[in-house]
């Protein structure tokens, strides 16, 4: 696994964590793992990245938090996709897979 | 650097709530993934090393996700800015052109607006111009005027008891000025002894006038403008005190006026003030001192203009509800005033008594300007509005197509996942660099610009001094004017671009995808407001052209080519009536006797000069038609004036060498005069007086009749007129041009 994985592409980092939460509010830490076992490990997210992420879609309205308590009884911020949130990711998504084809099909052709 | 300020700034808005969530929320989260590595058999040490190269430490984190706030948007627009810089640098062509062209168009609408901030929006450079008002003289019928006469100004100074201040002034024009025995022309005016301390106007050197200066036979005092200071005295601070000679008459200098003070006629500029009581000396014909006329006591004499200031917090409204009873009085006295004096009638004195009093703010001064100049400067406005709307299109056209070639690139962008916002941000930023350019340039363009309308805008016979030089409000102007094209030209492009269907340009192959920008919708339709508007104002200007053509071929009865003209005024110098014809008669005999002169004559007006006599005319055996009052203009003419002038005479004589005092009175008509009062018949020979004019109100005989010439300037009907010889009635107020 090349130390560079974390380099996802541009504006893709939001999708993915909307994604992650499109199946149950999560905190940090496990947005973390979830998107490293989901990519096989491919995707590994800098806290950093991560936390710019989740701040710019809270303040976009796509998700909101909560203080919650964990499994071990830590006290940590739990994330929620909003009504808004889910329209975003239905919609990034079906965008996402036509720009895929389309940069496939560049690449195919000029090759 | 600017990572430091944006830093500093930081700091200022950090929330220190925001701050402690991010810092449990993101230990919390560096905990956890300890926790993990260490279930997967890690000691705390090995595991706590892992997490920190994976994520880095927990204040870096917290570092990065603060930053992601708004300072990486100065960051990435400091980037923009760079790149935007890259890419107009690679296209210099380009760059020239759209910058050029902006700066055309923003400096037009820069200068055009220099001028309307002169001329209509500036308030005078006074304290508190918000308060001050003109008073206007409402007749009967409803018209208006701003002169009164001095015993009225006394009256509402003396009667005054809420406003802070009444000033009078008058102004008079040029004057001859003498320092040192030698003499130039300056502007002057006449001022009450409150002008200066109500006005707030500070000398910036001696002392202004006060009403101490108004008594009668006090010493003659004359306060001078900082540009006249400059030009005449050279900055020279012992000028206080100079003795001066104005029209003759001494004077002493005991102020300067700051540099900012032009007076309160905008487009004026006054050099010298002397006090209203001081006028007799200066121009004695008109101030008529002791005799019935005089200008210092007569009712009837309307020839001062006068502002009051508010006090502090007191309304218009107030203000003239206790002005107008001091007003109604001062009339009421003046028409009385009027018994035993010229002009004394019930109907004078009715209307004196039923005029009423108006305020009108006079924050910026007298209107004069602003009436004559306020339609072309609007109308000048529109024009160079739309001029910058063509040059905004062309702008955005260019954009459109410079779109085509950077397709690709902007392609690549959007299959990155640059958002649609990061792409017209970047595009915008490039079209604010090229307006700024375009404002940078066209402060230049502006700066000469407004100086060149402004000298136009300033005929050669009164010139108007216009404080037209760009200040902050100028600037802050163009700047508005430069955001305002951005929006324009920058926006529509840019949208446009953004908008790119990847796609689509995909599925078309690389060759349709230059295609996809390339004949947009858009810019097709940017061509019609182009064509329109250009249409527009090649109409306007081909009409403008056209109105100068017909003006130019239009025939003003006399030949306009190698006449030379000059003119003089004695009379400013004390010259009486008879010294000024034998004054005159001397000039002719040696400019007749130069060789290169083929011909010389003067007259009171010049052609085409703006101006003219105009006087009531009593035509014998001429019966007026009903509620006719004949009136003709008149010039005072030397002899050959025709001949010189090359007007030509149809019937008769020009106007002889003979034709002097003593002689039979004489006069030669035009064509419209002669068609006005007789007709058919032949006028030769018949007789006319112009009453009022001199205290000699003898006939005079008609004995030629000349082709219409035109009076005052090339657009006016040609008005019914006498040309009467000069030395058969020499005034010496008159200001003869050769």
């Amino acid at each position: 696994m090349p130390n560079e994985s974390s380099d996802l592409v541009q504006g893709t980092l939001d999708m993915l964590i909307l994604k992650t939460l499109a199946l149950e509010p999560m905190h940090g830490y496990g947005i973390t793992v979830r998107l490293e076992q989901m990519s096989k490990g491919t995707f590994r997210i800098n806290a950093g990245s991560l936390f710019v992420g989740l701040q710019r879609l809270q303040r976009a309205g796509l998700i909101k938090s909560e203080w919650k308590a964990t499994e071990n009884s830590r006290r940590a911020k739990y994330y929620t996709l909003t009504q808004q949130g889910r329209k975003r990711l239905d919609s990034e998504t079906r965008e996402w897979g036509r720009q895929v084809a389309a940069i496939t099909r560049i690449l195919e052709a000029s090759s | 650097m600017l990572r430091k300020v944006g830093s500093g700034l930081r700091s200022l808005f950090r929330n220190e709530q925001v701050d402690r969530e991010l810092d449990e929320e993101v230990r919390a989260y560096l905990e956890m993934a300890v926790e993990e590595k260490m279930k997967q058999g890690m000691s705390r040490e090995e595991a706590l090393r892992a997490v920190r190269l994976e994520h880095g430490s927990l204040e870096v984190t917290k570092e990065i996700v603060r930053s992601a706030g708004w300072e990486s948007l100065v960051e990435t627009l400091w980037q923009d800015l760079q790149f935007g810089l890259r890419i107009l640098r690679k296209s210099p062509g380009f760059t020239v052109v759209a910058v050029l062209t902006l700066a055309l168009g923003i400096g037009a609408n820069t200068a055009i607006f220099s001028l309307v901030d002169a001329v209509l929006i500036r308030m005078l450079p006074v304290q508190r111009p918000d308060q001050l008002f003109r008073l206007i003289n409402v007749s009967k019928e409803g018209k208006t005027i701003d002169a009164f006469s001095y015993p009225t100004f006394e009256l509402i100074q003396e009667n005054n008891q809420t406003l802070s201040g009444v000033i009078a002034f008058h102004p008079l024009g040029i004057v001859d000025f003498v320092v040192n025995g030698k003499g130039e022309l300056a502007h002057a005016q006449a001022v009450s002894g409150s002008y200066f301390t109500t006005l707030g106007v500070k000398p910036i050197l001696g002392r202004t006038i006060t009403t101490a200066d108004e008594a009668r036979g006090a010493s003659q005092v004359a306060v001078i403008s900082y540009g006249y200071w400059t030009t005449r005295f050279n900055h020279n601070p012992s000028v206080v005190g100079a003795e001066i000679v104005l029209n003759g008459a001494p004077f002493a200098i005991i102020g300067v006026t700051p540099p900012e003070f032009f007076g309160l006629e905008p487009g004026q500029s006054v050099d010298v003030s002397i006090p209203l009581t001081s006028l007799a000396l200066v121009q004695p014909q008109f101030a008529a001192a002791g005799s019935p006329f005089d200008v210092l006591t007569a009712p009837f004499r309307h020839w001062l203009h006068l502002m009051v200031r508010l006090k502090d917090g007191e309304t218009e409204v107030e203000a003239l509800a206790n002005l107008g009873p001091v007003y109604e009085e001062a009339m009421r006295q003046a028409a009385e005033g009027l018994r035993g004096l010229p002009f004394n009638s019930p109907s004078a004195r009715s209307d004196l008594a039923q005029s009423r009093l108006k305020l009108e703010s006079g924050s910026r001064g007298l209107a004069a300007l602003r009436e004559q100049f306020s339609k072309p400067l609007a109308f000048l406005m529109a024009v160079v509005g739309m001029l910058l709307l063509i040059a905004c299109t062309n702008v955005a056209n260019l954009l459109l197509v410079r779109c085509n070639s950077r397709q690709s690139e902007i392609a690549v962008r959007l299959a990155l996942g640059a958002g649609r916002a990061r792409v017209l941000r970047q595009l915008l930023t490039e079209s604010v660099l090229l307006a700024a350019g375009g404002g940078g340039f066209a402060a230049v363009v502006a700066f000469w610009g407004s100086y060149a309308v402004a000298n136009i805008m300033s005929r050669s016979t009164s010139a108007i001094h216009l404080d037209v030089h760009p200040d902050m409000r100028i600037l802050a102007f163009t700047a508005l004017v430069s955001l305002v094209a951005v929006i324009v030209f920058g926006l529509i492009p840019a949208w446009r671009a953004s908008r790119f269907d990847l796609s689509q340009a995909v599925k078309e192959g690389n060759r349709a995808a230059t295609a996809v920008l390339g004949r947009s919708r858009i810019g097709e339709g940017l061509v019609i407001p182009q064509i329109a508007l250009s249409l527009v104002l090649t109409v306007g200007a081909g009409l403008l052209v056209r109105t100068l053509e017909n003006l130019k071929n239009s025939y003003p009865g006399f030949r306009e080519q190698n006449v030379l003209l000059f003119s003089i005024r004695p009379g400013m110098i004390g010259y009486t009536d008879a010294q000024v014809a034998e004054l005159y008669e001397r000039l002719l005999e040696q400019i007749k006797r130069t060789p290169t002169v083929s011909a010389v004559t003067f007259s009171a007006f010049s052609p085409l000069a703006g101006w003219s006599g105009f006087t009531d005319a009593r035509v014998e055996r001429y019966t007026p038609r009903q509620g006719e009052y004949p009136a003709i203009s008149v010039n005072f003419v030397g002899p050959r004036y025709f001949r010189t002038m090359g007007t030509a005479v149809l019937l008769g004589r020009d106007i002889a060498e003979e034709d002097r005092a003593g002689t039979a009175k004489v006069a030669v008509i035009n064509e419209a005069m002669a068609q006005h009062f007789f007709g058919d018949r032949n006028p030769i020979g018949r007789r006319f007086t112009i009453p009022g004019w001199k205290a000699d109100t003898s006939p005079m005989e008609i004995v030629g009749v000349v082709e219409n010439a035109k009076f005052i300037n090339l657009r006016d009907q040609v008005p019914p007129a006498a040309y009467i010889p000069f030395f058969q009635s020499p005034d010496s107020f008159l200001a003869p041009n050769f």
